[in-house]
């Protein structure tokens, strides 16, 4: 006998993720038979403002359209600007950016072992997880001056030069984290029941993944080893050793032993950029933050964020403000096309936790 | 052409022969950059998806060039075999925008189709959820069109809180004690109206 | 799949954490030290705060108003008014930090803001926060300034290179150098109060900014006709309290003027460019007496405004000081003959070789004229007071000048004395290098103390002058023919003055020295010649050392009679006598008018 088919709201208030959504699921028993993801919550207009602002002025903005990222935001913008007018970066501001880069990495990773735990009951791990990424957040309160946004990546370079024994610092609380992995292993990774919840939940389909648009772990995660930083190199990672890890379980298990092991890489990551990073200059200097013409042109960049490839087209018509900042953020794909797909077939239980292995981030679709 | 053959140039030289219309240019190590007439746009893009191997759609964006009475429309895909991005642009008219969907190739094109038309106004043709995606109850200009005018939206709908009318202009306070007068040709040119 | 027993216990490991210290806050709450560079509430210093309002400008979230607070007023230099942040609105990206031109503004450690009161978050750092001082963390020192400090230099002539003609030394900026300079400037306007004519900087040093050479003339023409004089030779006080001068170099106003008004090559493309309102007649006349840059400021504005006027000119060719007295190095003449030319097609008339009092008298013009401004500037020197002043080899550096921009040769051998500190000394002694003679400057105080500009006595060093300071010339030595032949001076010390002036040179008893020399050239000063004016007038106007008294419209106690420039104020230099002319253009309108509704 087929159930009656009843709809279901869930959200808009932080439906399992971070960040405002609402998916409208409609559901036979407990089976999904349609997903329709809803946003608008969260939208800020930040492509218009940048065009009403000057060039110097759009940085605050950007680091606005991911919380627990913001600073792929804030680097795309920069080297989109950089490629536009040609301007040279110091080695030192390189290194620079990609160890915020890769903390930032961690720091998200921390965040989504909490999500992804928590959207299944598990609430020791969000405990855990997000009091160790307040270390990271001291690190940055340390370098930029702000705990949560940076506005720190900016063009021509970074902003300040790294406080005195700073990398000491990084280096003692990249130990810690390693450290806890043991434990996060025990709690999460190994757990017999966080296997069983996530094995064969949330198929990608490993020959549909690229045509879907899945980027960053959820396509590592359906066995496709693709990956910004290799791809198309960019800042100083062709100069750094790490590996792309994979799985081709396609589904929610899969993605997490990819970032699993993508935090250990991103801690040996930040380990050689101290050891090779060059003294020197850290900012190329822009003139004139209200008068800085930026000369026309566009350019589209894009980096491994922690969710994927997060892209930014900036077009200038040579003007003290930019003609266009688009932004494409992974969660823009994954929220919506991808996930009306996947959520098809899956229990009510699983929505958030799918969502979660997909790193889902609204204001990144809706900006 | 073999795929993993596939660089910047051979890449153009393929384009090119196939679409002798395309303006190709390598815009710089990894990117290509294809001006295409409008009509010629699907085509092409199915062409480079299923022929030159670009299968991730990256991105999908839109420019307004209300001085050409014109939207630009910008399609990046990006071949994971060769590494390479073609940037395809296009222009639409703005008097009576239309184009036709893509989500029969790839499924995320129609919410960058739902974007655009929200944002823009463009019309997807074939694309069965145009309609109200980011904002709620929108009437009138879409709103990142560049005659859109932010500061008098803001204006009409949003109530600046009082206590900030004792603000004063630093020139205008400078003006008024020295008795300059500033005439407007003039006024035009201070780069204190950021936002205006 | 196989029963994971090693799954299923793992979790359980978690238990041992209840054995380690826990990492959350612990009672009693210890307060946690923020970080050395944390974005926390901002703290203004009220006193090195200039009110340029630049914070205000780059805060994209427009929290930043600029309000008066008590006990700053307007002033040159200031703008009186201080920056208040709503807090509200803050994003503490402190943008406005990095950019506040003086360092004022910085953020503090504080972060903490609680109130139940909505209308409070509105709050003036420095006022509501003067212990934030204490406590800076985030501040615009520690990283590279986000404003340009650096002015692009100016291309010179070398020194050596210089004495050999009378080429223009400045070389001035091409156009790429010239857009980019003006890109420094950030808009404050603070520069235009100290300037006597209240020129739109802000606005043209944009225009050049944004490419647009032709508005930026068209602004300068607003309220400068000789603008192109001003970008050669203006003493810009502007400079002198630019934003950017706190930190760093001040935008170069004065090259900058004189590059947008350079590319305007002859009279008839300024009139296209400038193209500005012409009234029709309304019937008034007026004389001026003087073409200097006062007498062309007032004539043009006037003419402008539709009144008849007409200016006498007792020399050939009108500009005054700045004709006859600015060497052709710092100043070509063509270019004053440009600007001068403009204001005869803008319907100006010029009687040249006409001197009132000699070819018309003063009454003659009042028949004429329903008012009269005079500005006829000092150009009678100051004699030295030494005995043998009056022979051959003396001369007056205005003359000596004069004659030398009249292409009149003028001897004065090949060891040259000059006598004074001023503008008037230094051009003198340039020009006598120039003319192939080695120049010692005798000066009574110290070089810090000469009131000629540090740039000037800079170039005329570089071309070799040698500047003897704190030394009175005492006696010129004749020959048998009456001839200069050297000159007895003494070295000074420096005494303090007991009522708190600059120190009093004072002659060191026995320290008397003679130098041979072929000329003795005289700059000490000038004064002005009013025995054109009747006596019945003269007592009614008042003459206070030399100049005359005039109100805030430059009228004299004589309400038909005006007076500007040198001998209307104390500054002598080119700007304040456009700014007079400026200002009488007003006065006179206002009277002529005022007269006629009675």
């Amino acid at each position: 006998m087929r159930e009656k088919e009843t709809t279901i709201y869930l959200g808009p208030q932080h439906p399992g993720i971070t960040g405002n959504m609402m998916v409208k699921l409609k559901v036979a028993g407990d089976t999904i038979v349609k997903a329709e993801t809803h946003v608008g919550y969260l939208h800020r207009a930040f492509e218009k403002l940048m065009e009403q602002r000057t060039w110097t002025q759009s940085f605050p903005i950007v680091c606005r359209i991911c919380v627990p990222e913001p600073d792929p935001n804030e680097e795309n913008l920069a080297r989109a600007i950089e490629e536009i007018e040609g301007r040279e970066v110091p080695e030192r501001a390189k290194y620079i950016r990609v160890m915020v880069l890769e903390l930032a990495r961690l720091a998200t990773y921390g965040l989504w072992m909490g999500g992804q735990s928590g959207s299944m009951g598990l609430y020791t791990m969000p405990q855990w997880t997000i009091g160790d990424r307040d270390y990271i957040l001291d690190l940055f309160e340390e370098l930029t001056g702000g705990r949560v946004y940076h506005m720190y990546i900016w063009a021509g370079g970074v902003r300040r030069d790294l406080p005195e024994g700073f990398t000491d610092r990084v280096l003692k609380t990249l130990d810690y984290l390693e450290n806890r992995l043991p434990d996060y292993d025990n709690l999460l990774f190994n757990n017999a029941l966080f296997q069983k919840r996530a094995q064969g939940v949330g198929i990608i389909p490993k020959d549909k993944a690229i045509e879907w648009g899945v980027v960053g772990p959820p396509l590592r995660g359906s066995g496709i080893k693709h990956d910004v930083r290799i791809d198309e190199p960019y800042e100083v990672y062709d100069k750094l050793n790490f590996i792309v890890p994979t799985s081709d379980g396609c589904d929610v298990w899969s993605r997490a032993l990819v970032r699993r092991q993508e935090y250990e890489q991103s801690i040996s990551i930040i380990r050689q950029v101290i050891e090779k990073m060059p003294k020197g200059d850290y900012y190329n200097k822009i003139p004139n933050p209200l008068t800085w013409q930026v000369p026309p042109g566009e350019a589209y960049v894009k980096t491994e964020s922690a969710r994927g490839e997060f892209g930014y087209y900036v077009v200038s018509d040579g003007s003290i403000k930019p003609r266009r900042v688009h932004v494409r953020g992974p969660a823009y794909v994954h929220g919506v096309s991808l996930l009306e797909k996947i959520l098809v077939g899956a229990n009510i239980a699983d929505v958030s936790f799918i969502m979660n292995s997909l790193g889902t981030c609204p204001p990144e679709i809706e900006r | 052409m073999h795929i993993q053959d596939c660089t910047e140039n051979t890449c153009v030289d393929q384009i090119q022969k196939i679409f002798h219309t395309a303006e190709v240019e390598i815009q710089r190590k990894k990117r290509v950059k294809v001006k295409l007439r409008l009509d010629l746009v699907p085509l092409f893009l199915s062409y480079a998806r299923d022929y030159l191997n670009f299968k991730h759609l990256a991105h999908i964006s839109c420019v307004d060039w209300i001085e050409e009475n014109e939207f630009e429309l910008i399609f990046m895909l990006w071949s994971y075999e060769a590494s390479l991005m073609i940037m395809v642009k296009t222009r639409v008219n703005r008097e009576k925008p239309e184009f036709i969907t893509l989500s029969h190739l790839w499924p995320q094109a129609e919410t960058y189709e739902r974007e655009i038309h929200e944002m823009y106004g463009i019309n997807f043709k074939g694309n069965e959820r145009l309609g109200e995606f980011i904002l709620e109850d929108w009437e009138g200009v879409p709103p990142m069109r560049r005659d859109f005018d932010t500061i008098k939206y803001s204006k009409e709908n949003f109530y600046q809180r009082p206590g900030r009318e004792d603000a004063q202009d630093v020139r205008e306070t400078i003006s008024k004690h020295s008795g300059e007068e500033v005439p407007d040709f003039a006024k035009e040119f201070s780069i204190r109206r950021i936002e205006e | 799949m196989a029963f994971d027993i090693k799954g299923v216990l793992a979790p359980f490991s978690a238990l041992k954490q209840g054995t380690k210290p826990p990492h959350t806050v612990r009672y009693p709450k210890e307060k946690k030290e923020t970080a050395a560079r944390y974005r926390g509430l901002h703290f203004n210093d009220l006193e090195e705060c200039i009110g340029c309002g630049t914070c205000a400008t780059i805060c994209q979230n427009a929290a930043i108003d600029m309000i008066h607070v008590d006990g700053f007023e307007t002033n040159s230099g200031d703008s009186g008014l201080r920056p208040r942040v709503d807090n509200g609105r803050c994003c503490w990206c402190a943008l406005c930090v990095d950019v506040c031109p003086t360092g004022s503004l910085n953020l503090t450690k504080d972060y903490v803001y609680v109130s139940e009161d909505p209308d409070s978050f509105l709050w003036m750092p420095g006022v509501d926060n003067p212990e934030g001082k204490e406590n800076l963390s985030f501040q615009s020192a520690e990283g590279k300034p986000l404003l340009e400090y650096e002015r692009i230099p100016m291309h010179e002539l070398e020194g050596t290179e210089r004495v050999k003609s009378f080429a223009e030394v400045l070389l001035g900026y091409n156009e790429e150098e010239a857009r980019k300079e003006a890109a420094r400037c950030v808009g404050c306007s603070i520069c235009t109060d100290i300037c006597p004519v209240h020129m739109h900087i802000p606005e043209y040093i944009n225009a050049i900014a944004n490419g647009d050479d032709e508005a930026a003339v068209k602004i300068i023409y607003d309220n400068n006709p000789l603008g192109e004089t001003c970008g050669k030779v203006c003493t810009r006080r502007c400079e002198t309290v630019c934003a950017i001068g706190h930190r760093g170099e001040p935008i170069a106003i004065r090259w900058l003027k004189g590059y947008a008004t350079s590319t305007v090559n002859n009279a008839d493309l300024i009139e296209k460019i400038v193209n500005p309102e012409i009234l029709p007649p309304n019937g008034h006349s007026v004389g001026i007496i003087g073409a200097g840059p006062s007498g062309l400021t007032a004539a043009y504005y006037l003419s402008l405004r539709g009144f008849n006027v007409t200016i006498y000119e007792s020399k050939s060719h009108a500009g005054g000081m700045i004709m006859y007295g600015i060497p052709k190095y710092r100043l070509p003449l063509d270019s004053i003959d440009k600007q001068v030319e403009y204001m005869e097609k803008m319907g100006v008339k010029i009687k040249y070789n006409t001197k009132v009092g000699k070819d018309i008298t003063l009454e003659e013009m009042k028949q004429h004229h329903e008012a009269i401004l005079i500005g006829i500037g000092f150009e009678v020197p100051y004699e030295l007071g030494l005995v043998g002043e009056n022979e051959e080899g003396s001369i007056q550096a205005v003359n000596f000048l004069r004659n030398i921009n009249s292409d009149r040769h003028v001897e004065i051998g090949d060891k040259v004395v000059v006598i004074g500190g001023g503008n008037v000394a230094i051009d003198a002694a340039r020009v006598s290098r120039r003319l192939g003679a080695d120049v010692t400057i005798l000066y009574r105080r110290r070089v810090e103390d000469m009131p000629a500009d540090w740039e000037e006595i800079e170039g005329a060093e570089d071309e070799g002058v040698h500047i003897h300071p704190q030394a009175i010339p005492l006696e010129i030595i004749l020959d048998e023919n009456k001839k200069v032949k050297a000159l007895k001076y003494a070295n000074a010390e420096m005494i303090p003055d007991p009522e708190g002036g600059r120190p009093r040179p004072k002659i060191i008893e026995g320290d008397e020295h003679i130098i041979e020399v072929t000329s003795v050239i005289g700059a000490i000063g000038q004064s002005a010649d009013y025995n054109f004016i009747p006596e019945d007038i003269k007592n009614q106007i008042e003459i206070k050392r030399g100049r005359i008294i005039v109100n805030e419209d430059q009228q004299t106690n004589v309400p038909w009679l005006f007076a500007s420039g040198d001998i209307a104020n104390r500054r002598a230099d080119a700007i304040s006598a456009i700014a007079d002319g400026y200002r009488a253009v007003k006065g006179i309108e206002k009277f002529i008018l005022k007269s006629e509704n009675k």
